[in-house]
């Protein structure tokens, strides 16, 4: 016979009473001051081990025996079995290093090589025109906030940089969905940008900053870049992905500190920001070869765009975008081959 | 054979009460006092407060492993093991949670969870890609969760108190679909921000902040509903729970907490306009300005967290039952900068440690007193826990801490 000291709880009161569970053959006998009750082991059901804390037993007359855990309850009828194969996990420190290698190797692996061929197969399926839709809606917004307003250009100057476009984007399979817009902008200053959907915009201050048309196309071809590998939609979904996974992983954390779960966030979207830039000047280095300019003009841009602003040494890790001097060198050497 | 094994050692209660130190309830004894089991007969009934000794046992490296495994399978099973995880976790921390001695149980299910987790994403991706892609469709869904929030609302609120339990007898919850309406929409101020909202997404910016600042100002009256909602529909033993906070109060720690922060973040956007010039560098100087501000989001926050918990807590009674909650904000802002910084610098290995000696320190600053017997909770109908966890079967899950 085996018997284990504990408590009895009747389910009518909150009240402790001190109890004895009795077990000989299939019999299970408790005792509880005057109460004195035999099963059939078969109806009992002891609560799922965690830890080292005490296992509940449920009593087929709806009353509950608490007391400290033993090999033996295993033994016995599970309330949930499928959480006694965790709690053995749980219990092995073997287990938790292995569950270390496990998640690193996870978050490594996806973060480098199964999310981004995720994102592409996803993107391969959603039609151009939801892109577009999500294109249209940041235009019209933009144009309602006056952070664009109409180009101050005049057309001799607007004009070649726009045939020049219509060159770059002739032969390929998208080029109906492309828009090309020159805006002033007080906010965006010397900018040009790719919004999902084909839509490019260049600003009044990008198109004076450049000294030739040569310069502007090299630019267009990198925005091209963007749009043809539709990094506006992988962004999002690398995005939306990494915030899942993040929140997840730190949910028990969340309510402790929001900075703590925001950066890991914000240096992985850095990370794939800069992998769309350069995925980006490699098409434009390819396309404006295949229409006879040279890559050498993106490279005279960007060394321009780099003497106007220094960059303190911690912000080149944090930049999106990789840093102007590697980008010229890597267009002189595409321009070089 | 066995017999006796592995004595419990049940917490010691400490007895505030004006009685001797040998009166105490049955329910305060350790598990190994025999005595005392007659609580009827017992001489400190109806006499002053005594306290319910609250302990929480949980320990770091024990909850370690529970984290890191179910984290694990989580990510392996993309996702589908969460819910699975999540009762893992609740169990560790309720049966590490005494009090007077006895453990707290958790019964959830996961299968409900898991169930609740898919209704609930599916719900979250709609509004998503409604409000990123299908313009037309924004205004739909913010209706459509407009109306399923109070029914979210009693259903988590229910679902928590069902499957929490002490000795043997679940929490209940009769709180209903139309009461959380009410705690929710009343003086229409939270629909008008949703409103608000769906207006600013067309562009009308304008809408949207005079929305925000009448909503802010209305925010603690808000939090007051909701947790009296919350509170007053949860029973055990057949009693009710009794909410005495009010809005005004609430109103006193957030509009000092607004303070704190513009004590801080007013003289740095001076000092920024004053110095700033154009050929700085821009990304540095607006780190060595945001750092302060950040700080004093952190000042505030600890004491929102501090200050708010203390009022709902010492404002609730259960029966007999009186809590007195003393977290102090100087604790918490400790507490959450060691936190943050030992998660960042052990690559979140050290988040298991920080959620213990949260829960710890919670634990820590909260008493527990109860006049009279314990006989006063009755079990409506003698049927086992075990029945009651078993007839989940339409449950959204949803934590709303109070």
């Amino acid at each position: 016979m085996t018997s284990f000291e504990g408590h009895y709880f009747d389910g009518l009161v909150p009240e402790n009473a001190q109890a004895q569970l009795a077990f000989s053959g299939d019999i299970a006998t408790l005792t509880a001051g005057s109460i004195r009750q035999q099963f059939d082991v078969g109806r009992l059901r002891v609560s799922p081990r965690i830890s080292a804390s005490e296992r509940f037993i449920f009593i087929p007359d709806g009353g509950q025996f608490l007391c400290a855990d033993h090999a033996f309850f295993d033994r016995l009828p599970q309330e949930s079995w499928s959480e006694g194969i965790v709690a053995w996990l749980e219990e092995r420190w073997w287990a938790a290093v292995a569950c270390i290698a496990v998640v690193v190797c996870m978050l490594v692996v996806g973060h480098y090589y199964g999310l981004p061929a995720a994102a592409d197969r996803i993107v391969d399926v959603i039609p151009i025109e939801t892109e577009q839709a999500l294109g249209k809606q940041i235009t019209q917004w933009m144009e309602k906030e006056g952070w664009v307003t109409a180009s101050q250009l005049d057309p001799d100057t607007l004009d070649p940089i726009a045939e020049g476009f219509e060159r770059l984007i002739e032969d390929l399979p998208g080029r109906n969905a492309y828009q090309l817009r020159f805006h002033a902008s007080s906010i965006f200053g010397a900018n040009a940008f790719a919004l999902p959907g084909g839509t490019i915009i260049v600003t009044d201050d990008m198109v004076n900053l450049s000294e030739s048309t040569e310069e502007m196309l090299a630019v267009l071809a990198h925005e091209i870049g963007h749009v043809e590998e539709r990094h506006a939609m992988k962004g999002l979904l690398q995005q939306s992905v990494v915030a899942v996974v993040i929140t997840a992983i730190t949910s028990d954390a969340s309510t402790l500190s929001a900075a703590v779960t925001g950066l890991p966030m914000v240096l992985a979207q850095m990370k794939y920001s800069r992998k769309f830039e350069t995925a980006a000047d490699d098409f434009a280095f390819e396309l404006l070869k295949r229409k006879g300019y040279s890559p050498a003009a993106f490279a005279t841009l960007m060394e321009r765009l780099a003497g106007q602003q220094e960059i303190p040494s911690v912000m080149k890790y944090l930049s999106s975008h990789p840093l102007s001097e590697q980008r010229a060198r890597r267009a002189q050497d595409a321009a070089g081959e | 054979m066995d017999q006796g094994k592995k004595p419990i050692t049940g917490p010691l209660t400490v007895d505030t009460g004006s009685s001797e130190g040998t009166a105490a309830t049955a329910f305060d004894q350790p598990f190994h006092n025999p005595q005392n089991i007659d609580t009827a007969s017992d001489p400190a009934a109806g006499r002053g407060p005594m306290e319910l000794a609250l302990f929480f046992n949980g320990r770091s490296r024990d909850y370690f492993r529970i984290w890191i495994v179910n984290l694990c399978l989580s990510l392996v099973t993309l996702g589908i093991f969460s819910a699975w995880a999540k009762v893992r976790k609740k169990r560790y921390m309720y049966s590490h949670t005494t009090l007077g001695g006895t453990p707290f149980q958790y019964l959830a299910r996961p299968e409900p969870i898991l169930k609740g987790r898919t209704i609930a994403i599916a719900g979250f991706g709609l509004y998503y890609i409604s409000s990123h892609f299908i313009a037309f469709l924004f205004p739909f869904v913010m209706v459509a969760g407009m109306v399923a929030a109070p029914w979210v609302l009693s259903r988590s609120a229910g679902f928590n108190a069902r499957y929490s339990a002490f000795r043997n007898m679940t929490f209940h919850f009769d709180g209903t679909y139309w009461e959380a309406f009410k705690a929710l929409y009343a003086w229409g101020i939270v629909p008008a921000f949703v409103v608000g909202m769906v207006l600013s997404s067309r562009g009308h910016m304008a809408t949207l902040g005079v929305a925000s600042v009448v909503f802010s100002f209305h925010f603690p009256w808000f939090l007051r509903r909701i947790k009296a909602y919350i509170v007053e529909h949860t029973v055990y033993g057949g009693k009710k729970g009794e909410f005495a906070a009010t809005g005004g109060q609430f109103f006193g720690v957030y509009f000092t907490s607004g303070l704190i922060v513009a004590a801080i973040a007013v003289p740095m956007t001076i000092i920024a306009t004053l110095f700033y010039r154009s050929d700085n560098n821009a990304e540095s100087f607006a780190l060595i300005v945001s750092l302060p501000v950040y700080a004093g989001y952190v000042i505030a926050y600890a004491f929102v967290k501090a200050r708010s918990g203390n009022i709902s807590w010492n404002n609730i009674r259960l029966g007999s039952l009186e809590f007195k909650s003393t977290l102090r904000t100087g604790d918490l802002i400790k507490l959450y900068i060691s936190n943050a910084i030992g998660i960042i610098f052990s690559l979140g290995l050290l988040i298991p440690w920080a959620v213990i000696r949260t829960i710890r320190y919670r634990a820590e600053q909260m008493r527990v007193m109860h006049t009279g017997s314990l006989t006063q909770f009755r079990g409506s109908e003698k049927r086992s826990v075990a029945a009651a966890g078993a007839e989940a079967i339409d449950i959204f899950d949803l934590d709303i801490a109070l």
